[in-house]
Order: C-alpha cells, then sequence, then structure tokens
C-alpha cells in the first residue's frame, strides 16, 4: 500500500508517535520534583517495510513501548546504603539524647571550683570539698550548711540524671514499637503494588514504570528500617525477606515484624508468624535497640553503680562519727542508688548532727570528716580501681566515643548515599534541559508531518483538477 | 555525568548545609574560647579537661584549706607569744625578787605574779572562730580552769582539755597539724603549751609556786628552785613559737607549690580545651567566604533556564 494516500497514512501515523512522545516529555517535566521517578522513553522505531516493485518501501515510524530509564544495580545499592544511613541516623539521634541527659559539658568561661560549672563532675568535686572545708573547721555550722547544700545538690543531680536516662530508655523503647508499626504497613504496601504490577502487566503486556516507581520508594523507606533482601520475580514482582525470613511473595504478606517484650519491658524483634527472633544487623530499628540494650543502659548502670558506691562508703564512714550534740549511727545519705538517693532528713533539719568527729565528746574532732574527704583520692575496686571521679569521667569519655563515631560514620555514610543519590539522579533524574530541547524536537518533526500531510493534500487537489 | 533538574539544588542545599554546620561551630568556638564543649567534641580530650579540672578544684581546696591552717596558725602564735611576754615579766620578777627585798615588795610582786596567772590563762583561752585554740579536740571547753583562793590569790589551774589534735590535708595524702596542746603530760603526740612532760615545763604551776613562795617571802627557794623551772618554761615557749614560725613557712611553701600546681593545670587545660582564637577567626572568615561565593553562584545559576530562550 503506497502512493499519496498510503504517505497520508505513513504521516498520521507519525504525527500520532510525536504526540506520545510529546506526551512523555510532559509526563516527565511535570514529574521533574518527584524523587521517587525514573524518567521514562518512547521507544521508536521504523514500522515494518512493505515489499514494492523497486525493493521495501518504508512506511513510517511507531511507537513501540514507554521505557523507564533505570538502573538496577544502582537501585540495589542506593536500598543497601539506605540500611546503613538509618542506622547511623538512629544511632546518633539516640546518642545525642543520652548526652543532653548526661548534661555534663565544659564551661571555661567560669572559674575554676566555681558553683556554676555544669554537671555531675563539679557535683562530685564540691561534695568531698565541702568536706575537706568540715575538716579544716568542724564545729563550724556554716561550713555543715554548705556540706549539706553541696550534697543535697549532687543527690538531686543524680536523681535527675537517672530520671532522664530512664525517659530516653521508654522514648527510644516506643520508637521501636512505632518503627515495627510503620514497617508492616510499608510490606502490606509493597504486597499491594505487586499484585496491581503483575496485573497490569499481564493485561497491557507493557511495564507498570510509575507503580514499579512507587514500589522502589516503598522498599527504600523499608530498608531505613531494617536491612532487607528482595528478589525480582518473573511477574514483576519484589519479594522482600528480613532476616532470613520471607516477608512478602508476590501479593502475599507471609509474615510481618513483632515487637515484643523480651522480660524486662525492652521491646526487640522476632517474625510475627513464624515467631523467630530477628537480629536486627543494620537500619534504625537495629540502632535504636542498640543504643538503648549498650550504650545507655550501660550508662544507666555504671551512674547508679556510682550512686549506690558512694551511699556505701559514706555512710560507712559517717555512722562511725560523733555529732556536736554526741549522737552517733546516723547515715549522711538514704536510698541506694541513683534513683533513690537522698540527705538523712535528720542532718538537714539540724546540721550540728553531721557526724564529723572521730572521738565522742570532742566536737573539735574531725577525722570522720577528714576520712570523707580522703574518699575523694581513693580508689574503688567495685569502680575498676577508679576514684569516683574518675569513674564518671570515663562515663563521659565512653559516651562521647560512642557519640563521635556515630558523627563519623554518619558523615561517612551520608557521603556514600549522597554520591549513590548523584548517579542514580544523573541515570535516571529527569533533566528540564533536555526535555525542553526534546520537546521541541518533537514538536518540529510533528510540525515537519503535518507539512508532507499537506503537501501531499496539495498533490492530491492537483491530482483531482486534472480532470476539470 | 549527566545533571538533572534536580541534582544542582539539591547539591547546593547539602553544601550550603554543611557550610553552615561549620559556620555556626566555628561561631560557638570563637564566641566560647573552646575547641570542646560536649564529650562528643573530643570524648579522651574531654575525659583529660574533666580529671584536671577535678584535680584543679582540689587543688582549691587545699589552697583553702591552708588559708585556714595559716589563720589558725596566726591566732596559734600571737596567743603564745603573748604567753611568753608573761613568761618574760615572771622571770624578771624572780630575778628580782631576792633577800634584798622587803616583804612588802615581795607582796606587790606576788601580787603581780597573781596577775600574771590570770593573764596567761585569759590568753590560753582564746578562740578563734568559736572554737577553743588549746582545748585539743574538747574544743568547745575552755583549755584551762583557774581558781582562786580567798585572798584573790591563785590556788590552781586546771588543764581540761584533752590530748588529741585535729590534721587538715594540704596536698594530696599530706596531713598538717597545727593545732598547739594547752598540756601534754602524757609524753607522747603533739608538746603541751602550758605544760609538757618532756619539756619538764609546767608554767602555771611554776607561776603558782613563784606567787607562794614570794608571799611566803622564801626568796631562797626562789632563787633555787623557781628560776630554773621558769627558765624550762620560757625554753618551752620558744620552742613553740620556732615551731609556729616553721609551720607557717611550711604552709606558705605549700600555698605556692599548690598554686604553682594550679597554673600548670590550667595550661594543660587550655591545651586541651581552648580554641586558638586567631586560628578559628581565620577558618571562620574562610568559611563564610565560601558560603558567599556558593550562595551567589548557586543563585545565578538557578536563575538560568534553557526556557528563557525557547519562544
Amino acid at each position: 500500500m503506497s502512493g499519496l494516500f498510503g504517505t497520508l497514512g505513513v504521516m498520521a501515523r507519525s504525527l500520532q508517535t510525536q504526540q506520545q512522545a510529546i506526551a512523555t516529555t510532559g509526563h516527565n517535566i511535570s514529574n521533574a520534583n518527584n524523587p521517587a521517578y525514573a524518567r521514562q522513553r518512547v521507544a521508536i522505531q521504523a514500522s515494518l517495510p512493505t515489499p514494492s516493485p523497486i525493493g521495501m518501501m518504508g512506511t513510517g515510524v511507531e511507537a513501540t513501548a514507554v521505557v523507564q530509564i533505570r538502573n538496577y544495580l544502582v537501585d540495589g545499592q542506593v536500598q543497601a546504603e539506605t540500611s546503613a544511613l538509618g542506622y547511623w541516623e538512629a544511632q546518633q539521634q539516640a546518642l545525642e539524647y543520652a548526652q543532653a541527659s548526661l548534661g555534663q559539658s565544659l564551661n571555661r568561661t567560669s572559674a575554676a571550683g566555681g558553683a556554676d560549672q555544669p554537671g555531675l563532675a563539679a557535683g562530685l568535686t564540691e561534695l568531698f570539698n565541702a568536706f575537706q572545708s568540715l575538716s579544716t573547721n568542724p564545729t563550724s555550722t556554716a561550713e555543715r550548711q554548705v556540706l549539706l547544700m553541696k550534697a543535697a545538690n549532687l543527690a538531686t543531680q543524680f536523681n535527675q540524671i537517672t530520671q532522664r536516662l530512664d525517659g530516653l530508655w521508654g522514648t527510644l523503647n516506643s520508637t521501636v514499637s512505632a518503627g515495627v508499626t510503620d514497617a508492616n504497613r510499608l510490606i502490606t504496601d509493597v504486597a499491594g503494588l505487586n499484585e496491581q504490577i503483575a496485573a497490569l502487566e499481564m493485561r497491557t503486556g507493557g511495564v507498570a514504570n510509575d507503580l514499579r516507581d512507587l514500589r522502589q520508594q516503598k522498599v527504600e523507606e523499608l530498608a531505613k528500617f531494617t536491612k532487607i533482601d528482595t528478589a525480582q520475580q518473573p511477574n514483576g514482582a519484589v519479594n522482600v525477606t528480613i532476616g532470613g525470613v520471607l516477608m512478602v511473595s508476590d501479593q502475599h504478606v507471609l509474615d510481618t515484624l513483632d515487637g515484643y517484650d523480651a522480660g524486662g519491658g525492652q521491646i526487640l524483634l522476632r517474625a510475627a508468624n513464624a515467631g523467630t527472633a530477628l537480629p536486627a544487623t543494620s537500619g534504625s530499628l537495629a540502632a535504636t535497640i542498640e543504643v538503648r540494650d549498650g550504650t545507655l543502659a550501660t550508662l544507666s548502670t555504671q551512674i547508679s553503680e556510682l550512686a549506690s558506691r558512694l551511699i556505701t562508703t559514706v555512710n560507712q564512714i559517717h555512722t562511725t562519727g560523733f555529732s556536736l550534740t554526741g549522737t552517733t549511727g546516723a547515715a549522711f545519705f538514704t536510698g541506694t542508688d541513683s534513683r533513690t538517693i537522698g540527705i538523712n532528713s535528720a542532718l538537714l533539719d539540724d546540721p550540728a548532727r553531721i557526724q564529723a568527729s572521730g572521738t565522742s565528746g570532742a566536737v573539735g574532732d574531725n577525722q570522720v570528716a577528714l576520712a570523707l574527704a580522703q574518699l575523694a583520692q581513693q580508689s574503688h575496686a567495685s569502680l575498676g580501681n577508679q576514684t569516683f571521679s574518675q569513674r564518671y569521667h570515663q562515663s563521659v569519655a565512653t559516651l562521647g566515643q560512642a557519640l563521635a563515631t556515630a558523627n563519623g560514620r554518619l558523615a561517612d555514610e551520608q557521603v556514600v548515599h549522597d554520591m549513590l543519590a548523584r548517579q542514580r539522579a544523573s541515570i535516571s533524574g529527569v533533566s528540564v534541559e533536555e526535555e525542553m530541547t526534546n520537546l521541541t524536537t518533537y514538536q518540529r518533526a510533528f510540525e515537519a508531518s503535518a507539512r508532507v500531510m499537506t503537501v501531499v493534500d496539495g498533490l492530491l487537489e492537483t491530482l483531482i483538477n486534472i480532470k476539470r | 555525568m549527566r545533571v538533572t533538574a534536580n541534582m544542582f539544588p539539591d547539591s547546593l542545599v547539602r553544601q550550603l548545609n554543611r557550610l553552615n554546620a561549620r559556620q555556626s561551630r566555628l561561631q560557638v568556638e570563637a564566641a566560647t574560647g573552646q575547641r570542646i564543649q560536649f564529650p562528643e567534641d573530643n570524648p579522651s580530650a574531654m575525659r583529660r579537661v574533666l580529671d584536671l579540672q577535678a584535680e584543679s578544684q582540689t587543688l582549691a581546696q587545699y589552697r583553702t584549706n591552708i588559708s585556714r591552717l595559716t589563720d589558725q596558725t596566726a591566732a596559734t602564735y600571737s596567743s603564745v607569744r603573748a604567753v611568753r611576754n608573761v613568761s618574760d615579766r615572771a622571770g624578771e620578777i624572780a630575778t628580782l625578787a631576792d633577800g634584798t627585798r622587803s616583804a612588802q615588795e615581795l607582796n606587790i610582786y606576788a601580787t603581780e605574779v597573781s596577775q600574771l596567772i590570770q593573764q596567761a590563762v585569759q590568753l590560753m583561752n582564746s578562740q578563734s572562730q568559736g572554737d577553743y585554740l588549746f582545748s585539743g579536740t574538747k574544743s568547745d571547753t575552755p583549755p584551762f580552769a583557774l581558781t582562786l583562793d580567798a585572798n584573790g590569790n591563785v590556788a590552781s589551774v586546771t588543764y581540761q582539755g584533752n590530748t588529741s589534735v585535729t590534721a587538715a590535708e594540704i596536698a594530696a595524702n599530706v596531713k598538717l597539724s597545727v593545732q598547739a596542746l594547752g598540756a601534754n603530760t602524757t609524753g607522747t603526740g603533739s608538746r603541751g603549751v602550758i605544760t609538757d612532760s618532756r619539756a619538764g615545763a609546767d608554767f602555771f604551776q611554776h607561776l603558782i609556786n613563784l606567787q607562794n613562795n614570794l608571799l611566803a617571802g622564801d626568796t631562797t627557794a626562789i632563787a633555787d628552785t623557781t628560776r630554773g623551772q621558769l627558765a624550762a618554761d620560757e625554753q618551752n615557749l620558744i620552742t613553740h613559737i620556732a615551731r609556729l614560725g616553721s609551720l607557717t613557712a611550711r604552709l606558705e611553701a605549700g600555698a605556692a607549690v599548690a598554686l604553682d600546681r594550679t597554673t600548670s593545670l590550667e595550661k594543660l587545660i587550655s591545651r586541651e580545651a581552648d580554641a586558638d582564637l586567631s586560628e578559628t577567626l581565620v577558618r571562620l572568615s574562610e568559611t563564610q567566604t565560601a558560603y558567599k561565593a556558593a550562595l551567589q553562584s548557586g543563585a545565578t545559576i538557578l536563575n538560568l533556564s534553557l526556557l528563557d530562550y525557547l519562544r
């Protein structure tokens, strides 16, 4: 079929093809700011030629498919790095909270030993300094009152830090629960999209580009929570495995995540149906669990141990002493750990009852006050052969080290993730300039095709007019 | 590399964020003068600084202790010094009261000695911040109690304190006692100012002896015994004055050592924690320049588009 009418048909197909290309360009430009979107192209090819006496005659162009420009290798890498990024982001966030809860900072503008030094470090030193002051003036009510004030300050600091750390523990626990809920919603979403994609691609024979974009986005969101393994299926579905447990197979949700109470109130992960524990290795859920049960738990224990050791050693010495009024046997601190530490209210009511003297009837004696002051320089086996201050400083440094590591690793991970994101944007991202150029090309082709039609139309008119 | 629509704004935002974070960090450094603020900034340096600061605060406390001990030493010294004046006068009287004096003169001397004893008791009962200086650790009890007889003469002076002294730390595990006891007849421990068995001193008893001998007109006993006893007492007082002098010197040396150590600790802390201000400011202005450049170039590039040229 050739001739002028044939040419008209060829040009009509050309117009249609250019229109499809223009529509796809429009679709690309519309989605230029959609981060999940991969640019699309209309694949065109020359339509089947027809035989003629002079050889094969071209029959113009036809659009064969709308293809998505995506690199699955980069997608896989982004997915893996998203888990790592999520892990370090969650670590950093949780540890920053822990650092804030501890409230230890340096303030060099205040004088050394000044009352405005922040944190427990100054509180500990000030307590022992107050014992020192009392030892130089054991009968002074003023020194006794200062001592009680410093001790009460320290006890309050211990209480507050513990409260904040306990609060953080609770927050991290509920973060895990909330994360599990979000991850399960994403698992259901992926299965639902698998179903839609498989159905659509089966029916139309094409590729459901935009649904695949959406599914990739969901998979990456899921990867942020925990490390996942994905497998492409021949029907277009993606199977999702978490920790060796198949969660999504085609359109079916086989299993979900379950946050269960591991006994001490701490939420851990397992597969809801299979019942197997999921040792989270990457992703924000793993990081939150690790900080909660690792750094934070250690820090809480260390602070608590420090307080209980302080209570027992101070009380042990203080109970042997004699007060200004001759009483003996009273404890200095009450409570057993950092949550409950407080000052014996009898002493607060009457500072004269602080038992600074080592000898009954000798109010000017300072043996007990001096022994208490000297506790500051003593190392204790239960504190790893360190003094109270050193032990606390070590806890601070350990937390700081964990956070510094998280900061460093997060920065590294950010660089890797950014590079991969750039690589993907470079392949799949929409370039407005490119689309505009293409648009112009398609527009010109459309105009040219129309022009050919006008010429053919003119030729046909000429033909018809021959008969007049 | 193919650069697409969102790559440029995305990387611009990232760069601006990075520069902003750096700028804010340097600004905080410049404002506080500190390189380390939180444990995350430099965990090991943070630990060292906390250790050093604790040591520095402890040293400050030792300096406070030393200054209190110095005050106590000064108060003790002035009392002992005044008692020594009493002792000097008593020695003079013991010398003057020889066989050439009339009974009336001796009586007048006896009255003076009686007054001297009372004066010395008063001096020995002096207090510092509400505590009796010479009663050992029974600092709520006056060390000496004086009893007068019917004629207003001194009958006896008894020591009511104990023989324990307090010690305070002037450096880690260095304990020092500056307290002087009123009396110590145990032969061990801190020496007594008035009565001390090792020095053969019993000042008040010897003064009472002098008073009684004067009243009795027994100038021979004064010459033979009392003068010698008073000389031993004087010697004991001089020993105490010397001890207090050397204690003051020791405390001064201790304070100097603590101050030196504080200064060197401050240097160490500064090296760990303080920002090099000139470097910080140079880096801050560098960062600001980069930030400005990024903003300017970004704004120019973002405004350019092929759309401006397509009709």
